[in-house]
């Protein structure tokens, strides 16, 4: 229970950075956080009390001994989908620093909505 | 070659030809921009002598020998085969502009990263597991921000990183659909999770629901989530904004509908899909009215096209899914001519704003002509295909009983045509604008239009041609039963 609502929370947190904040820099910060909290309930769900590593060699374990696998799969995969984002975004905040020379929001909007 | 292809080097040959353009560039830059033309080319050959297969016969690919439910899988029915004939034509067409019109550095870049959003886009076509979805309209989107960006200007990086803060959220809503689909029903197939759904509880199919529309919405442009599409359209290189409305829209539009079709076909949602589909359509044609620069226009008419598309998916009958993907198809071919036209009218004139376009039409006649060409057709006026997908549109809904929506579609064609007309007579009956540059267009860039302008006239003679095709891909929509026979079992 404590891990989902701790993925809620850090799922508001992040919204809450990404749309109240007014620096590029934490926006996307805000971001890595709301994906923070979506991993961190991805591995929620698949989670058994008491269990360990899906390990299908050993033999000595039984399905039900083990933690479902298939999230941690989808988890490794979005942890890098994450990265390239924000390895994306940051290239854009340097590159909308270098032609404002700020990196507040409020100053930036040129084009409209 | 053909004999040993199945759908996964649909994805497998553009990626991997996309990683090995860095390389190419080292041995020789010259030869890089010839790499995403040679294979597209092969794609689309190989995609229409599929084609008749996938009709008569789906296949269906197990990746790396997990059977469905459990491996991904990747289903090429027909409804996948048109599309993906569809983008692979369109990515060529695109090259085939891009050829002269991206001089500028480094276009090793911009072919690798072309080459990676057509792979992300036949991928959210083909595969047949939610999260792998997820995973290909990733790859769309980092591709197409990066693209977005690529001229390197001031509003370029702006219109790229507004375009990234809403995907990211478009992404964080359908992770979390994903996330809460296989907590209910434990499988990632979509095909699975179909047979399955009935299962879950109505409040939650409906959370589900809702966070699959916020997120998909985004990408497939519905109102009121679509604020980044005239920012990217009109900042990014012209080519890029043609890729935008031709590609990267479609495939959002097809997963949009493929989950609606099998996951949450229950009445009320179609309704849903209507009421959303005129306020966009109407909204955004209200919008494009306003607008004083060019390709902005394009893409809120892009944009009301596809609450066009909307509507004829939410009415949910057969004939009108079919007139739904043939307006997506009419709307692929015209609004591509459109933007690759306006690349090279505003290219030309030195400025965005439509008003620097008068008298155009004198000094570059084949390219007006052809952007006229694409305006009468985007309006739909009879002798073009646009003509014809409209009116099964309008005969869909009038036979829904929903005589308000056509009352609506017919006020916004007629909005439509003030302003594509509007630029069209600046273009012919105004007097030249004397700043103007003009210079010829490169031949490349002519074959290109050429190609659509041909295929525009053809298929509004010969609307059958089409239609016929259409049929079995929208009884694949439809008939969910049938898509999840097809699917689980091999």
């Amino acid at each position: 229970m404590i891990y989902y609502v701790t993925s809620v929370a850090l799922i508001l947190i992040g919204m809450y950075a990404v749309l109240v904040k007014r620096n590029l820099v934490k926006i996307v910060i805000g971001l890595t956080i709301i994906d923070a909290g979506i991993h961190l309930l991805l591995i929620a769900i698949g989670y058994v009390e008491d269990a360990t590593a899906p390990i299908f060699s050993m033999e000595s374990l039984t399905a039900n001994q083990m933690v479902d696998p298939v999230p941690q799969a989808l988890v490794l995969t979005a942890i890098v989908i994450g990265l390239g984002v924000t390895a994306v975004a940051l290239a854009l905040v340097i590159r909308l620093y270098d032609h404002h020379k700020t990196l507040n929001i409020n100053k930036i909007r040129k084009l409209k909505w | 070659m053909v004999i040993n292809f199945t759908p996964v080097h649909y994805i497998a040959i553009p990626l991997l030809a996309a990683f090995l353009i860095p390389l190419i560039a080292k041995v020789s830059k010259n030869s890089v921009k010839f790499v995403p033309g040679i294979v597209l080319l092969y794609l689309s050959y190989v995609s229409f002598t599929l084609f008749p297969i996938a009709i008569n016969n789906p296949i269906v690919e197990v990746i790396a020998g997990w059977q469905p439910p459990f491996g991904i899988t990747l289903v090429y029915g027909p409804l996948a085969a048109f599309l993906v004939s569809m983008i692979t034509l369109i990515g060529f067409i695109i090259w085939l502009y891009s050829f002269r019109f991206i001089i500028r550095e480094p276009i090793e870049k911009y072919y690798m990263l072309f080459l990676l959003l057509i792979t992300g886009a036949t991928g959210i076509i083909l595969t047949g597991d939610i999260f792998n979805l997820f995973v290909f309209l990733e790859i769309t989107a980092i591709a197409a921000y990066s693209l977005t960006a690529f001229l390197r200007d001031k509003d370029g990086a702006e219109a790229a990183f507004k375009y990234l803060l809403i995907g990211s959220f478009a992404s964080t809503f359908i992770l979390l659909a994903i996330a809460l689909l296989y907590a209910q029903t434990g499988t990632l197939n979509i095909a699975d999770i179909a047979s399955k759904i009935d299962n879950v509880e109505m409040p939650i199919r409906i959370i589900i629901l809702i966070l699959f529309t916020v997120g998909l919405g985004i990408e497939a442009e519905l109102f009121p989530l679509n604020g980044w599409a005239p920012d990217a359209y009109s900042q990014a290189p012209s080519p890029i904004g043609a890729v935008f409305g031709g590609i990267v829209v479609k495939a959002a539009i097809y997963a949009f509908m493929r989950l609606i079709f099998v996951l949450f076909n229950f009445e009320s949602v179609f309704y849903f899909l209507v009421i959303m589909g005129v306020i966009t359509m109407i909204i955004a044609e209200m919008s494009a009215m306003q607008q004083n620069q060019i390709k902005r226009m394009l893409a809120f008419s892009s944009i009301g096209q596809m609450g066009l598309v909307i509507i004829a998916f939410g009415i949910g009958t057969e004939p009108s899914v079919q007139a739904a993907l043939f307006q997506m198809f009419n709307h692929a071919i015209i609004k591509v001519l459109l933007f690759l036209a306006a690349g090279y009218l505003v290219f030309h004139s030195g400025s965005k704003s439509i008003s620097s376009l008068d008298g155009l039409g004198r000094d570059k006649p084949i390219t007006s002509f052809f952007f006229a060409l694409g305006a009468l057709a985007i309006i739909g006026l009879p002798p073009f295909s646009g003509f014809w997908s409209k009116l099964y549109i309008l005969i869909s809904v009038a036979k829904a009983e929903l005589i308000a929506v056509v009352v609506l579609v017919l006020i916004s064609s007629v909005i439509e045509a003030v302003y594509y007309l509007r630029v069209v007579s600046r273009l012919y009956f105004y007097d030249e604008n004397k700043e103007a540059n003009v210079r010829r267009t490169p031949a490349t860039g002519l074959i290109a239009m050429g190609i659509l302008a041909i295929v525009i006239v053809v298929v509004g003679l010969y609307p059958s041609a089409i239609m016929d095709v259409l049929k079995p891909a929208a009884s694949e929509l439809v008939n969910k039963a049938e898509y999840i026979r097809i699917a689980l079992i091999k």
